[in-house]
Order: C-alpha cells, then structure tokens, then sequence
C-alpha cells in the first residue's frame, strides 16, 4: 500500500494499529449488535455500525492496517464471538468495509481539518452503503432467473434498498459517523499518536484530491477499486494450496471423493470468477437507477 | 410503553456482559464439530456458491431439505432456524408486495421463492458450519486453507481480550454516569434516556482509544519478545499448529455422502 | 529463613565461572526523539544462577536497561546506541530479538498485555510453538508446572486471579527455557500476598533451577528476604553492584533516591541513633535478622517462631485467598505443602492459645453496636444487605451475607479482609453501583435501590482503585472541572482552582493525565472526587500499586482530603495507612463482618488477624515477635518504644517492662 505514502511505519508499528482498531470496533460492534431496532415493514431502522471508530482511527494512522483491522474485528467479535458467522457473506463486508474506511482515510491530508474530516466521513459511509446496496440487488438479481422479465422486481428492489441505504447514510452515517468523527479526531490528533510511539501524520502527505466526487464517479471508480483492493488484500495472504496439500498426501487413497471435492472447487473457481464479471454488469446497470433515490 | 419501561430496567451492564460472555465462551460441542475443520469449509463452500447457478426447483428444494437435516443435525436451536426462515420470508415477501405496485402480478411469485430456496441454502449451510464449530478450530481450518496466522492470532486475542476490554469500558462508561448528569424525564418512549445512553457510549470509546492504545503498545512488544513475528515466517510453526488436524472416516463418509446426494439431485433435475 | 538462604552455598547452579550470564560494557542509548540519553555508560556483570535486584528512582534506566538483555533495544527501539551486551560470553549484536528472547525470558510490569491467548495452556504453548518447537505441549506443561499452574491448564485466563496472571506470564517466558529471567516490578501490580507467591516461584527457579533471576524492583523488603545482589541506578549509570545485606545498609544512596530502605533497617537504624551508640556496621535488613538484633538488646527470651510462623502463614493464606474467589483451586504445588502442613499446625496451636480469651465479634454475626460511641445521625446504614453476582457458568456467588452497618459523619473508616472478603463490593453498594440482592442500603436517607447512580454521586464520590479508569478528558483540568460543568455547580472555576491548589494539580493541569506517574495519578483521581464535595467519599485500594515515596505523598494527601470530605471509607491492604488514619476499621471475612472496632483493638487480635487474612507491616511483625502490644505501625515508633523500654531497662536495674506482655 506504499506507493505514494511517506508515511513510513515499522512492522510492529502497524501491528499495534491493527490491533488497537481491531478490539475497539470490535467492541463497539458487540454493542451494535445488541441496540434494539426499529422494524418498519421491509424497511429497517437501526444503528447499523459504529463507524466513527475506524474512521477516526483510519484518519489519524495508516488507513490500511486501520481499515482491515477495524473489517476484522467486526467478523471476530461481531459474528465468530456471537456465534453468527456468516462465511462468504462475511467476505464481501469485509472487503467493502475496509475499502471504505480505507479511502475516507486516505481523503483526509489534514486531520485537523474539519471540512476535509467531514466529507471525508461522508465519503467513506456512501462508499460502504453503495457497496452493500449493489451487492445485495446483486445478489437479487443472480439469483432470479430471468430477473428482467420479472415486472416489477426491479424497481422493488432498488426501491428497498435504495430507503434503506438512505436510512444508512442519513441515520447511522450522521449520528454515529460524521459527528463522532468530527468531535473526535481534533481531539485524539497529536495525542494517540505517541501512546504507540509513532508520529503524528503529516499535514504534507501527497494523497490525492478528492473533494468534489461525482456519484457516478465513484461508483465505477469504486468497483474498479474494489477489485484492485481484492486483489491486493490478497497478495499480502498466503493463500497457498500447496500447504494444505501435504496434510492429506497419506489420505489419498479413496478416489472418488476427491474427484468429486476437485470438481467442486474447480466450479467454486470458475464460480466466482463468472459472478465478479457479472456483478460488474449488474451493479453498472443497477447503478444507473440505484442512483436515483439520492440524486 | 411498559415493553420499554422493562426493557430499561432489565438493561444492565453487567447483564449484557454476562450474556455476552456465555455466547462467546460457551460454544457447544456438536456432533458436526467433530468433523475435520478442512473438509467443512471446503463442503460450506460448495453449497454457498453452487445454488446461485441452478434454478430447477427440485434440485434447490432438494438441497434445502438437506440443510435443514445438517443443521439440525449440528443442533442449532430450532429456534435460530425458525428466525431465519421467518427474516427470508419476511424479506422476499416484502419485495413481492412491492412488486405488485410496480405492475407485478402473482407469476413473480415463482422465482421469488426460487430466491428464497437458494438464500435460504447459503444461509443454513453456513450455520450448519459455523455455530456449532468451535471458533478456534474455524481458524485452524482457514489458516490451512491458506488465510494469513494473523487472522487466527487474531481470532485468540479477541478471546482473550474482550473481558479486559469490557471491564474498561464498564469502568469508563461509570465515571461518566458518575460524574455526569441525567436527563431528569425520560420523555417520550424513554426517548431522551435512550439518547443519553447513546450518546454516552459514543463519549466513552474517546478514553478507551487512549487506554487501548497504550495497551496495544505493550502487547506486540511482548509479542516480539514470545517469537510471534518469528513464528509468522516460519513455515515449520504453521505446519506444527496444524498438525492435530486429522482427515477421518468419518469426514471421508461425510464428503462423499454429501456429493452422492446433490449428484442424484442433479441427475433428478 | 529469609536471611538463611542468602548464605546457602549456590550448589544448586550450574558452576559456570568462566563468563557471566549478561555482561554490559559501556552502553549509552537515546531514544529516538529524545535528547537526554537514558542510558549513560553503563557498566554491568551478572554472574549465571544469582537473584540480582535491580532499583534506583523513578526514570534512571532501570527497564530500559533490562530491554538491552532480551535486544528489544536497539534492534526494536530504533535509537542512538553505544556499547557492548554480552549473554553468556557472547555479544548479542547480530542475534535478533526472536533469538535472544529464547535464552531470556522478560515478563512486563503490565503483565496483564503480555497475556495474548485465551487460555491457560494456550498462553503457555505460545512462544513454543512460535518457534516450531515440536515438544511444545511437553515445555509448556513444564513451565506451568513449575509456577503452580498445572491444575488450571483448562482455565480461561479471566478466571485467574492476578497473581495467577502473574504467574502465568512467567510461565509463557519459562515456556522456551530460558537461562535468564527478568521480572520487571512483580510487587507494583500485585497486592502483598500474590507478590510473595510470585517471589516463592521465583525462588525455586533460581535455587533449584538455576535460572539467573533478575527483578526491577523497589520494595526493599522483598529484596531483603529473597534477592542475593542489589544493583543501583542513577540517571543511566549503575552505581553499584552489593550483596543484599550491605546494599541495604547504604542508607544514603537509598535516602537520595527516594528509596525506602525495610522498616527493620529503618527502625535499627534509628534505634542506634537515638542510644548513641557507634553506627553499625550493618544494620539487619530481614524480620528474623531483626528479631535477633533487638531481641538481642532487650535480652529477653525471645523466641524465632512467629518468623517462622510468618512465611509459612503467608503460604496458607495465598491458598484461602484462591478458594475464596475461585472455589477450592489448588495453586499450591509439592514444594509448598510441607509449609502448608505446617501451616495447619500452627493454626491448630495458635487457635488452642487464642482461642477463649480474645475472640471478638463471631464471624458472622452483626457488629455489635456500639450506642454510646455513636453520634445518633448514620449517614450510611446498611441492613442485612447482601449481595449475589451470577457468574458465567450460572452460578450464583455470594459476595455479601447480609450486613448490618451504621457509619456515622465524620468517620474515617478502613475496611480491611483478604481478597474476596467483600471490600469493594461493599463500597459499590454504598455508591449504588450495585444494588443489594437482598436487606437494604441507605445513604443520607437515600434508598440506593430507587436511586440512579447519578443522583446518588452527587453525595457519595467513588474513587477506582486505578485512576486510568477515571479519566474521561484530556486534560487533568477538565478532569476535575467536568462534573461541575455538567451538573452546573454555581463558581465551578472557583471550585477547580481550590481544589488545583488543594492537591498540587496546578503545574500539572494542562497535561493528559493518563502521562502522569502513579502517584500524580492518584491525586488526580482524589481532586475529582472532592471536587463536587460530597458528603461521604470512598477510595478503593488507594495505596495499591504506588512506590514508597509516592504512598508517604498519599498520607498527605488524605489529611487534605479531610478538610473537603466529612466522611471517607477506604478499602485497603495497607496496615500502616489503617493504623495511621482510621478512626474504625471493619474487618471483612467471607462476605461477613469479622470484627468492627478502632486499629488498636484490631491489631490486638491475632486469631482476628490470622483469620481474616491481614498482611501487616514489618514493624507490626517485628512488635508482635517481640512481644510488644498494641504492636507499632510504623518503624519510627517501634524504635522510639524500643528506646523507651531499654532507657527503662537501664536506668532501675532491675524494673519492671510495663509494655512486654
């Protein structure tokens, strides 16, 4: 993640944000998970995240350990500890989670800068809410068969998850993101920073100008990021199928269920292969219509 | 307004730690749990992608019958499936209604309940798999699938750091009600005693920041100090983590029953 | 037996003369972005299988100079190095953290952090299997096993106590098998009970094991009863490397760095002074030392069994203290049970002597009220309160077994007990932090259970026993300022400034106080208390984790607190604070009220005492070995007693000893 950034951290630096991120949203997110809400027909109102804590976190450190520490410590505390793992569906949060974050950090060049905080926030929340809004009409939409010969289907869709993205971004992202954010960071800048023995961010840090973003703008960018982000979490793993192949080296006797379990990760591959090409589709063409509600 | 009323009173912090701290430590041990952690994922895996791809309703209502045996087979409370079946329902059913004033008609009721089968498959596969495993064996099993050590350090320091988190942050959140004021009605549905709490759990994450800050410093020094780094570019330790991990009859039995099945499914279909 | 084992020859070690365990020539660090070095050419030698203790004052190096053994610095603290650090003959430059870490084992001041897993086993297995090590299972259950830990292998780490987390960190640094151990400040977090059981631990490894042991540490009585050598620093320099007895003697050096020599040296010391007799060559720095040395001047048949008696009984009441909070966990392994025999012996016996003529309120039993003493107004009254917690398993634990409490205006009550007696539940339910499962708590007519906490605080201040707890601001004057704010107390500004001035928070007052050192914490923590100036104050623990200096600091600032707070409960350990402060000390014991009454009363109970688990100061042992009733709190007053009785002594040949029982 360090093509531009001067902000140069030593491995143990970037474990302690990791971990500080990652208990105190994880925290926060047991709590969000126990606030009651309030059930409004399709429509759900509730305090979805505390989103404030990352963001705030994301701003003042580096944004990638902060944001993948914050996603995970929401599939830690929030799902595996509450006995609520969800597999794949936790992937995706995952992904558009910290990808948000990520960018609403790397917006902010001066943290003490209250404008630049605040579109910042709203920057990050739009960007998640957007990714979950396209990813569920996805899903939707894969998995009707012949979805545009549905009528109406469509524009029920997109008509419940544009009110509830709105509900999302207008609600959560105002109560528990921008105005968190804004009375937090002024405050922690300057102060957190050497608790963990690292210097307060620079104002002069070369991160790019975003400050006026179109809708649509940031929707293909953001896919197109999205991707980039996938793939680049990914080359900082070790998915590695070699290792896990020499467990098994004595097991390989029984044929027949191996053939089978091949196949089925040889679909599992092409699988997600096929469903990133057409949710690509499906969120450039929801994405016309998905930007309606807000426009 | 009584519903509210009790629902303020049984709220107590400790209450909430309590239960909180009983879902997170006391995972049962199900029978589907003793299965080989690898041999699980990759099945969970093969039943959350594979329904987006079919469509014949015999196949899908097939492999949701077979969900709903695994998952009661890893003895999740029926009352877990009951919720979940009542949110699909509730959700898909949602979206007919409104699909009815876009100019839908009951014909969009078949691919609905398509979705619903296939939501409702993805869904029961991953609880089968993951309430009833215990969450460190989740985590040895991704890490030999090949997802980084870090997340299954990670997974175990939360274990071990979630009380010490939650006595800080009870401790926090009662200086600021001990040095703080009350709202003197709680108005309306107890709207402004609700808000007060909010806003206090807000307030309070500012002096945890600082103190887990502090706290994280300490904890990957000593984590340099116990060979953690070292133990990540270590191949021999990884493979010495996992290896209690056996590949059993009875994962073998599991495994191929379970492909027998969705093959005669498909043969059916 | 403390001073026995220092003139025991090391048969146990290895015989490894040829190099010392850690040798550190000349080595000066700064850290980075720093301009004052920390270290300044230090100088020192560490020969393989000794106790070595490591003190100076606040800020002289001391931590900084054990993270050179393990090569946290300079390979993990970037910083300006000099110098050269030798283990075991070798340099160190060139071997990474992960390797010198395998030959010494470092357990923190906050050992609380260096816990990472959730289990007890786990923990242990940690380092091992960091390493690849294929026995790991095998070192760690050794390494548990040689800190008593091995019965609680299956145990979530929440579940130890604090001396047990202790251990356990020690047992994850054991796990490697390292030669060398260093234990930085094992008594500051620890209350004096779980601090010995760490230092009987850290004795056996080092007698029986051969581990070279070194401690941060500034409690000079631990030093004197199980350290061999005392290294001093000052401003980044070792000053000197003594064997414990004449380390201690050097009361200068100790006096310039704020270091508080054992009250046996102390009151010694100041003996000799007051007869005008030639300065000693040695002062005794033990308990037993001590005993003989003045049992030695007063020439009386004083016998060494209550020293005896005195380790023995701390063994016996770590044990009670576990299964008061844990149920029956044995923590006690094989080396200790033959104390613990012992121990029940001595209980047998004492219990036959003291039984009849001393017993006080039973356990159990309510106070016995004491009508005449009181002033009729209670300001607290607790009837039958008791008070259950559901713990995670579904089981309910009794806490408090139904209280009856009067405590009046103007009282400064001590609550002491062992851990687990019920000391700081009892000051929640005063604070109406928790309400009573069963009877009733009042507060200035208050009944807590209809009361919210935030009603209540405006009376009844509560103090935490960490002060990290309470700091909510930024800053240690809006600290204090911000319960006037909220609750719009008139002249607020006027209220800080006295209350700045009250507790010396005024050059202090723009700084985070989470930066300030324990002791400005503390006051800190007591300014916000006695800021909104309520009726009744309570203070958990207020002389935990403070140095000695910083304690004495706290005195003080406990009499100022009087002039603000009419009515203050502490829960505490600390016998010297009890018998300095208290107008009435309640003793708990298993949620119960064992006895109620003033120090003096208390302290003349030693069934009361052995039972409730009290851990008293030195000169207290020293009085009660000697025979001397009501024993003294401190040292100044046991020599000032001592000199009374030997000018007696001398001056009628042959007169009676009023004081000697």
């Amino acid at each position: 993640m360090s093509r531009k950034s001067l902000y140069t951290l030593t491995s143990s630096q970037k474990m302690m944000i990791f971990v500080l991120s990652m208990s105190l949203y994880g925290l926060s997110n047991m709590f969000t998970e126990l606030i009651p809400s309030l059930q409004l027909g399709p429509i759900e109102l509730s305090v979805e995240y505390f989103a404030f804590i990352p963001l705030t976190l994301c701003m003042l450190f580096h944004p990638f350990y902060a944001a993948v520490g914050a996603a995970l410590g929401e599939v830690i505390f929030g799902e595996l500890m509450l006995g609520q793992f969800g597999g794949l569906g936790e992937l995706e949060k995952f992904l558009t989670f910290s990808f948000a974050m990520y960018v609403a950090g790397r917006i902010v060049r001066n943290p003490q800068n209250r404008t630049q905080v605040g579109i910042a926030v709203m920057t990050g929340v739009i960007i998640h809410q957007l990714c979950s809004s396209l990813v569920d009409i996805g899903k939707v939409w894969i998995g009707v068969e012949e979805f545009e010969a549905v009528p109406g289907l469509a524009e029920s869709v997109v008509l419940v998850e544009g009110v509830s993205f709105l509900n999302d971004v207008l609600f959560s992202g105002i109560l528990f993101a921008l105005l968190p954010t804004l009375y937090l960071v002024p405050r922690l800048y300057g102060k957190i920073e050497p608790l963990l023995g690292i210097k307060p961010r620079e104002k002069s840090t070369r991160y790019e100008a975003a400050g006026v973003v179109s809708p649509k703008l940031v929707l293909t960018g953001t896919l197109l990021a999205l991707v980039a982000f996938g793939a680049e979490s990914l080359s900082e793993t070790d998915w590695n199928f070699g290792e896990w192949d020499s467990g098994f080296a004595e097991q390989l006797g029984d044929g027949a269920i191996w053939l089978s379990i091949g196949a089925a990760a040889v679909v599992a591959i092409i699988v997600l292969l096929a469903m990133r090409a057409k949710k690509a589709r499906a969120a450039a063409q929801a994405g016309d219509t998905g930007g309606v509600p807000h426009a | 307004m009584e519903l509210v009323r009790n629902w303020f009173n049984k709220l107590s912090l400790d209450r909430i730690q309590l239960e909180l701290m009983n879902t997170a430590y006391g995972s049962g041990h199900a029978s589907l749990s003793r299965l080989d952690p690898r041999g699980l994922l990759i099945w969970y895996l093969f039943f959350a992608i594979m329904p987006w791809f079919v469509n014949s309703l015999l196949v899908l209502a097939g492999m949701c019958l077979f969900m709903v045996v695994t998952t009661i087979l890893s003895r999740v409370t029926p009352f877990i499936i009951f919720v979940l079946c009542l949110g699909l329902i509730g959700q898909v059913g949602w979206l007919f209604v409104i699909s009815l004033f876009f100019g839908g008609d009951i014909s969009s009721a078949l691919p609905l309940l398509k979705l619903t089968l296939k939501l409702s498959v993805v869904s029961l596969a991953s609880i089968t798999v993951f309430s009833g495993m215990d969450p460190e064996k989740i985590s040895d099993g991704l890490l030999a699938l090949g997802v980084p050590a870090a997340f299954s350090f990670s997974l175990s320091y939360g274990y071990r750091i979630l009380p010490v988190l939650f006595e800080e942050f009870r401790n926090v959140l009662l200086s600021y009600r001990l040095r703080g004021k009350a709202p003197e009605h709680p108005g309306l549905l107890y709207w402004r005693k609700g808000a007060y709490y909010l806003k206090l759990l807000v307030y309070a994450f500012f002096p945890l920041m600082l103190a887990t800050a502090k706290r994280s410093r300490t904890t990957v020094e000593a984590l340099e100090t116990r060979g953690f780094s070292y133990g990540l570019k270590n191949p021999a330790a990884k493979k010495l983590k996992l290896s209690h991990l056996r590949f059993q009859t009875r994962d073998v039995l599991f495994l191929s029953g379970s492909a027998a099945y969705v093959a005669v499914l498909f043969w059916f279909g | 037996m403390p001073n026995e084992h220092r003139s025991l020859p090391a048969s146990a070690m290895p015989e490894k003369t040829e190099s010392p365990a850690i040798e550190i020539i000349g080595v000066s660090f700064t850290y980075p972005g720093s301009e004052q070095p920390v270290l300044n050419g230090a100088n020192l030698s560490v020969a393989p299988g000794s106790f070595t203790a490591i003190i100076g004052g606040n800020g002289c190096g001391k931590s900084t100079l054990c993270k050179l053994f393990n090569g946290l610095i300079p390979h993990y603290y970037s910083g300006d190095f000099e110098g050269e650090v030798k283990l075991g003959g070798v340099p160190s430059q060139g071997q990474s953290v992960a390797e010198l870490s395998r030959k010494v084992g470092y357990v923190y001041q906050d050992f609380e952090n260096q816990l990472v897993r959730p289990t007890v086993l786990d923990e242990a297995c940690f380092a091992p299997l960091n390493y690849g090590l294929p026995d790991y299972r095998e070192r760690a259950l050794r390494a548990l096993d040689l800190c008593g830990l091995a019965p609680l292998a299956s145990r979530f780490i929440w579940e130890l106590s604090g001396g047990q987390k202790h251990l356990l960190a020690l047992a994850g640094a054991l796990a490697l098998e390292p030669d060398i151990l260093v234990v930085d400040e094992p008594v500051s977090q620890l209350d004096p009970r779980h601090a010995r059981q760490v230092y009987e631990v850290l004795r056996r490894l080092n007698r029986i094991h051969g581990k070279t042991v070194i401690v941060i540490e500034h409690h000079t009585e631990f030093i004197a009863d199980y350290c061999r050598d005392v290294c001093l620093m000052e401003q980044g320099r070792v000053l000197w490397k003594l064997p414990v007895t004449e380390a201690l003697n050097r009361l200068d050096d100790l006096a310039r760095l704020g270091i508080q020599p054992p009250e046996a040296t102390q009151a010694a010391a100041r003996l000799a002074a007051l007869r005008g007799t030639a300065a000693q060559p040695l002062y005794p720095v033990t308990t037993g030392e001590a005993l003989r040395h003045f049992g030695g001047l007063l020439e009386g048949p004083i016998g060494e069994a209550d020293d005896r008696s005195r380790a023995t009984g701390d063994t016996r009441d770590i044990g009670s203290t576990e299964a008061g909070t844990f149920g029956a966990i044995g923590t006690i392994d094989a080396a200790d049970a033959a104390d613990a025999i012992d121990a029940i012996d001595a209980t047998v016996v004492r219990d036959a002597i003291s039984a009849a003529p001393t017993a006080r309120n039973p356990v159990g039993g309510p106070a016995e009220p004491k009508p005449d003493q009181r002033p009729p107004a209670a300001v607290i009254r607790l009837s039958q309160a008791a008070l259950n917690y559901r713990t995670l398993r579904k089981a309910e634990h009794t806490v408090l077994r139904g209280l009856t409490l009067d405590i009046a205006e103007g009282e400064r009550v001590a609550l002491v007990g062992n851990n687990g007696a019920g000391k700081s539940s009892l000051l929640r339910l005063i604070a109406g932090i928790a309400r009573p499962s069963g009877g009733s708590v009042d507060v200035l007519g208050l009944d807590t259970r209809s009361t919210s906490v935030e009603e209540l605080s405006k009376h009844v201040a509560f103090v935490f026993q960490n002060p990290e707890d309470m700091f909510i601001e930024d800053s240690v004057r809006k600290e204090v300022a911000y319960c006037l704010k909220k609750r719009g107390y008139p002249d607020a500004g006027a209220t800080v400034e006295t209350m700045l001035r009250s507790f010396r928070l005024e050059e202090l007052q723009d700084r985070d106080a989470r930066l300030l050192s324990g002791g400005q914490q503390r006051r800190v923590s007591l300014a916000i208390g006695a800021a909104v100036r309520p009726a009744v104050m309570l203070l958990d623990e207020p002389t935990a984790n403070l140095d000695l200096a910083t304690r004495e600091e706290l005195l003080g600032t406990l009499r100022e607190l009087e002039r603000h707070v009419r009515t203050v409960l502490i829960a505490t350990h600390d016998m010297q604070l009890v018998a300095g402060w208290a107008t009435r000390v309640i003793v708990l014991h298993e949620g119960r009220v064992a006895a109620d009454g003033t120090a003096a009363e208390v302290f003349a109970d030693p069934e009361l005492i052995r039972r409730a688990g009290l851990a008293l100061t030195q000169s207290m042992e020293l009085s009660a070995g000697l025979g001397l009733r009501p024993p003294c709190a401190a040292p100044q007053e046991l020599a000032d007693r001592l000199h009374r009785i030997l000018a007696e002594k001398e001056a009628p040949s042959h007169g009676a000893r009023p004081q000697l029982v």
